[in-house]
């Protein structure tokens, strides 16, 4: 056994020999004052007040203290109360009576000590318990900073992107707004959460985000939609709305992340792009007539011009004096058959239209005129014009060169908004179709501009007719031909509330 | 006009690829008792044409090759002083400031009026006999002083410069009667 240290052996002897032995001492040198007082009053041995001495050295010094007490109170009770007494000796018939003592108190002694002990141990125990449990919440509340200081960067981070976010719940609604968003917008968090969000959408946009957002939160897949949104100061711009959906471990979407990306440039460029390409094959169309028109020209010009040149030489044989009638008659047989030339001429360019045989195909009228009013958004936007759309359900397909139909509609069009510049009042451009009997299709461009008169309305569809001061007058009388080669009408009626109403009709597929 | 020239009567030449256009244009000279000359080309002409030709020009400006415009120009680098009419069916103001700055005589649009043809033709005739007339006197004169001895022209050279007679003769180391018998004053 190694040596034990100074300090540790006095430990141990203080706590082993001295401090039990101490106790046990006080305790039963008190117990025998008091009894040896009460001794005097009482017949038979007093032994309560050590027993209680022994339950004092064992519950406060402990096993050792309490066993020593017994032995002390043993000796002392032999000593002073078991007869022979102030005598060590123990006669013989109170030999049990101190056995019996013994070992009540030994009983007593040994109780008390593991009943302490076990109270000790429960304490301790019980602080234990307290010093974990203090620890599980000093834990707690780490883990608990943490994910609030996690989650006030997750914020931060979010606001500090430069891009609109939101996040809604599983079944749709928006739960957050990032600051950019609320900004741009100019709604309070609280506007803009639960429904509330397609109010910012454009109403021409809103039925087909609602539709696709529906169908996102419903199927679960990714969202992507092309959509105008109202900004603070009422201006409507188009973003990108994307929004990817979080699952749970059990595959269940938990939430919903969403994003918006500025496109407006974008989408500006694109219709100015698109614009610009129907305005150039316009353009192309009216440039290749117009050479045809010189070339046309240049043809019948020449015939006429000798034709002319002849009849003045015709007129100067018969002045003649005398008349030249030779001379005047193989003149007018040139006049004859320069005539003759011309009109081969006009017979030419005729057989040059007919022979294109334009390209038809089965088509959806109300198609074609919803990409054209998509196709004029930007435009008409910027003129102040609002396009609507009044479309029959179930029109019957029509066979016609949809490009060709697309021009004809673009040109309404772009005449009804030319005709709304000086409209101060509303200004509204309406395309209709509808069913007419069982074979035709009716179409009608209404504005509300300020109108024409009778005279204007009469020279409308004559080829170089127009009252645009950059105007070439063709875009009508070519709207006429495309309409009648497809053996339909185009005609021209005042609108009843002001302005003027072009319609045509296209036969349907028999 | 049609006034009757010392050299040869005036010719209209008429150039146009259609030969419709010449044929009614030579037809419409003819009946005002016009010569006209017809030629499908530029070549056709330049090939015909001499100096001593008098007359005008009628060209059209759309020509195989060679156009009318650049026909002109062509001319006046070469140094054929004829006058032209030009006509065409679509001209445009560029084109006419051009031609005119060049010295065309008139611009026609097809199909053009009967006066304007003959008017035209009858001024370009004119300036042409007027340009030959200034050309002829300028030529006689020139033969006139090749015709001169090698004295007579030293004392012309005196004279023309404003010398008088005696100075002449104290210069030539001559008599005053032969430099004024010489001179001819």
């Amino acid at each position: 056994m190694a040596l034990l240290e100074p300090g540790r052996a006095s430990q141990l002897l203080m706590d082993n020999g001295i401090r039990p032995s101490a106790i046990a001492g006080v305790f039963v040198y008190t117990a025998l004052l008091w009894t040896l007082f009460i001794q005097q009053g009482i017949s038979y041995p007093f032994v309560f007040l050590f027993f209680g001495a022994v339950i004092g050295s064992a519950w406060f010094g402990g096993t050792l203290a309490g066993l020593l007490s017994v032995g002390f109170s043993t000796v002392v009770f032999a000593y002073f109360f078991v007869p022979p007494v102030f005598s060590m000796s123990v006669e013989k018939k109170s030999r049990s009576y101190l056995l019996a003592y013994f070992l009540c108190a030994t009983v007593i002694s040994w109780m008390c000590s593991s009943r302490k002990l076990a109270e000790v141990r429960i304490l301790r125990a019980r602080d234990e318990l307290e010093e974990r449990v203090r620890e599980r919440t000093a834990e707690i509340q780490r883990s608990n900073e943490e994910i609030v200081e996690s989650e006030r960067q997750l914020r931060l981070l979010t606001e500090a992107i430069p891009q609109q976010i939101w996040r809604a719940a599983a079944d749709g609604t928006i739960e957050y707004c990032n600051q950019h968003l609320l900004n741009y917008t100019g709604r309070t968090a609280y506007q803009m959460m639960g429904d509330h969000f397609a109010s910012v959408v454009h109403c021409d946009d809103r039925e087909e985000f609602c539709e696709a957002w529906a169908n996102a939160v419903s199927s679960g897949i990714e969202f992507e939609d092309e959509c105008r949104i109202c900004g603070a100061d009422g201006q409507y711009r188009w973003f990108l709305i994307r929004s990817i959906p979080q699952f749970s471990t059990s595959g269940r979407i938990v939430r919903w992340y969403g994003t918006h990306i500025d496109i407006e440039k974008r989408h500006r460029a694109e219709h100015a792009l698109t614009l610009a390409q129907v305005e150039l094959s316009q353009q192309s169309r009216t440039l290749s007539m117009a050479e045809l028109a010189a070339s046309i020209a240049h043809e019948l010009n020449q015939p006429i011009t000798a034709v002319v040149t002849h009849a003045y030489a015709c007129r100067q044989w018969l002045a003649a004096d005398p008349p030249n009638l030779e001379r005047a008659s193989t003149t007018a047989e040139k006049i004859v058959q320069e005539s003759t030339r011309a009109s081969a001429v006009v017979a030419g360019v005729r057989g040059l239209f007919q022979g294109t045989e334009p390209a038809r195909e089965p088509a959806d009228i109300n198609q074609i005129v919803r990409s054209l009013a998509q196709l004029l958004r930007d435009e008409a936007m910027r003129r102040g014009v609002i396009v609507r759309t009044h479309l029959a359900s179930k029109l019957p397909s029509t066979l016609c060169d949809s490009v060709q139909i697309q021009q004809v509609l673009l040109n309404l069009a772009m005449n009804g908004m030319d005709a709304m510049a000086e409209t101060n009042g509303l200004r509204e451009l309406l395309i209709v179709s509808e069913s007419v009997g069982f074979d035709e299709i009716l179409i009608r461009v209404e504005d509300c501009g300020s109108g024409m008169d009778a005279e204007t309305a009469a020279k409308l569809f004559v080829p170089f007719f127009t009252t645009k001061p950059h105007g070439a007058g063709l875009g009508l009388s070519i709207s006429r031909s495309i309409i009648e080669a497809h053996d339909g009408r185009l005609w021209v009626t005042p609108r009843i509330a002001g302005g003027t109403v072009f319609q045509f009709t296209i036969p349907v597929v028999s | 006009m049609n006034r009757p020239n010392i050299v040869a009567a005036p010719t209209v030449f008429v150039v146009d690829d259609d030969a419709s256009i010449c044929e009614g244009i030579c037809n419409l000279l003819d009946s005002v008792g016009l010569r006209a000359k017809t030629f499908g080309s530029t070549q056709e002409f330049l090939a015909t044409w001499r100096q001593d030709m008098p007359g005008c020009l009628v060209l059209d400006v759309r020509l195989p090759g060679v156009t009318g415009v650049e026909f002109q120009e062509q001319l006046v680098r070469s140094g054929i002083h004829i006058p032209i009419i030009f006509m065409t069916a679509h001209g445009d103001i560029p084109m006419v400031r051009k031609v005119m700055k060049a010295g065309a005589i008139e611009f026609l649009t097809k199909p053009f009026q009967r006066e304007e043809l003959i008017h035209g033709i009858g001024q370009a005739l004119e300036s042409d006999r007027l340009r030959r007339t200034a050309l002829e006197s300028e030529q006689s004169v020139q033969t006139c002083f090749e015709s001169l001895t090698a004295r007579e022209r030293e004392v012309m050279s005196m004279v023309t410069a404003g010398m008088l007679n005696k100075q002449v003769a104290a210069d030539l180391s001559l008599s005053e009667i032969t430099v004024s018998s010489t001179a001819g004053v």
